[in-house]
């Protein structure tokens, strides 16, 4: 687990770094580099204390981040709504963890056999915790406003890196806990789960922003992956390990195609761009400005950049779950868990979220091929990192997608390590 | 004082908490009511230690921990206020509405 979620994390930065568009300062990085610390120490605690002080290290750096736009009205107001709930459920967290330390004596996870009222009613309080920074669903409302509101690397970063670290503590923490727990918590966590896929699923079906838009499938994602987080068993591990690999990738792909369309709209339409500029120096417009995000800057792409159109049609039918690409092999391994442990409900559910998500995605898909562009659009100029994260990206959806094995296998090695 | 006036002071500053960050409409008060929570989990924590885990000294330690965990948040939290209030004077929740759906 260690080795993978530093692999991934690893990547997801070097995507993450080079795909910045603004000039950034040093404590831009900085920030990333300090919650991916926190996201580390995450993954491999066995402690509720380092458990605690690592997702806050992730989450107080997440605000900022999110944040990171001063002049942004939006931007503030997203990082304040996400700092709220943050904050709300880290206290939760923390009075759950109290309750656990009185009935147990301790903070480690490791030594639990028994578990009494008061501990699960902590261990509940803990879940919260989890549940806020991996958006599952009741916990999910942060969620669009935040990445709506961050500067879109860090949504892209936001979207995938927190999230697979909490779901990955969580599997550790459940995998710990749950034989431990006379109430079976597995039944609250597919409820949970299967809430998670369908509010994010069938919201997302109506979006007109295509960060709220990958904000709701995000979300949805996650719900993908507590699957494997309830079932538990050596499949279902191999599919969390699996699908957060590609879902950094197709993810961090589909946001790096939005960067660079919105980038290029902004350029492109002067009168947008004094609007903006109008915003950073505070002037009142500057709100409800032609949106540089909406969805109709994907119209008729593919006349216009053609790898750009492909690039973002591989990743969403990869993130829909799409035979030949890597989301499906992910997926084929965290329903074929479910079935395998006669979780039937849950591998329902997530088949038919999956069909209901073509929907959202393939309209992108058709506004990019048969909608014709808009007057005045030309050809977007893509930067060099963009590009070669796109590219990467592209590279690790096709890949493995073809050739699943490696990616197995490696899984099934890292697999051994869990406890 | 036993074991069991600490819990009920902790739970009950934990609901007030949770009570107040719920129906606030300052992100002011709703930060204070959060402060609420964490205080009250340190209580418990505090107490834990003392009456039933004297041994060892997690608990403390655990609840020095929240202590300067929840200071860093509101540093972080009243930077995000302070920027919101310069550019439109207030800070009601219902307010901040630019994001809808």
């Amino acid at each position: 687990m260690v080795v993978l979620g530093s692999a991934v994390l690893a990547l997801l930065l070097t995507l993450d770094d080079s795909s910045i568009p603004e000039p950034a300062s040093g404590s831009f990085s900085c920030l990333i580099l300090l919650s991916t610390v926190g996201m580390m120490f995450l993954v491999s605690a066995t402690d509720l204390l380092l458990v605690f002080v690592s997702l806050e290290l992730v989450s107080i750096s997440s605000f900022i981040l999110a944040g990171y736009e001063r002049a942004n009205p939006k931007s503030n107001e997203g990082s304040l709504k996400y700092f709220i709930f943050g904050a709300f459920s880290s206290a939760v967290m923390a009075y759950g963890i109290s309750l656990f330390y009185g009935a147990t004596g301790g903070t480690t996870l490791i030594a639990v056999r028994a578990l009494g009222p008061l501990a699960l009613t902590g261990l509940l309080f803990i879940l919260v915790g989890f549940g806020f920074k991996a958006a599952l669903a009741p916990m999910h409302f942060w969620v669009p406003d935040a990445y709506e509101g961050a500067p879109t690397p860090v949504t892209a970063f936001l979207s995938v890196a927190p999230k697979i670290a909490a779901l990955g503590a969580l599997a550790r923490l459940l995998a710990a806990l749950i034989p431990a727990a006379s109430v079976d918590l597995g039944n609250l966590l597919s409820i949970l789960c299967c809430l998670t896929m369908t509010v994010g699923n069938f919201v997302a079906l109506f979006q007109r922003n295509v960060k709220r838009l990958l904000a709701y499938s995000s979300i949805a994602q996650a719900g993908y992956i507590v699957i494997g987080v309830v079932t538990g068993d050596a499949m279902g591990i191999q599919g969390i390990l699996i699908y957060s690999f590609v879902y950094v990738a197709m993810n961090i792909g589909a946001f790096a195609v939005a960067i660079a369309l919105a980038n290029d709209r902004r350029g492109a339409s002067p009168s947008a761009h004094a609007r903006l500029d109008g915003a950073r120096h505070g002037g009142p417009s500057g709100l409800d400005a032609a949106d540089p995000y909406d969805l109709d800057s994907f119209d008729g792409l593919a006349s216009r950049s053609l790898p750009a159109a492909l690039a973002m049609t591989f990743f969403l039918l990869s993130l829909a779950g799409i035979p030949p690409l890597a989301g499906f092999f992910g997926k084929f391994y965290l329903i074929g868990s479910a079935v395998g442990t006669a979780h039937y409900g849950l591998a329902v559910a997530a088949v038919v979220n999956s069909v209901v998500s073509v929907y959202y995605y393939m309209s992108i898909s058709y506004r990019m091929f048969f909608v014709s562009p808009r007057k005045g659009a030309r050809a977007p100029r893509i930067g060099i990192c963009l590009y070669a994260t796109a590219a990467l990206a592209l590279a690790v959806t096709l890949f493995f997608g073809i050739l699943p094995h490696r990616l197995a296998a490696w899984a099934q090695l890292s697999a051994k390590f869990l406890p | 004082m036993t074991l069991s006036h600490y819990v009920a002071l902790g739970s009950i500053l934990f609901i007030i908490g949770v009570f107040g960050a719920l129906t606030r409409r300052s992100v002011i008060g709703i930060l204070m009511s959060v402060e609420l929570m964490f205080n009250a989990a340190n209580i418990n924590l505090a107490a834990f230690n003392r009456y039933l885990h004297p041994t060892g000294v997690t608990g403390q330690a655990f609840a020095l921990f929240i202590m300067t965990v929840a200071a860093a948040e509101v540093v972080v939290g009243l930077a995000l206020v302070l920027a919101i209030y310069r550019r439109r004077d207030k800070i009601y929740m219902e307010d901040i509405n630019l994001m809808r759906g």
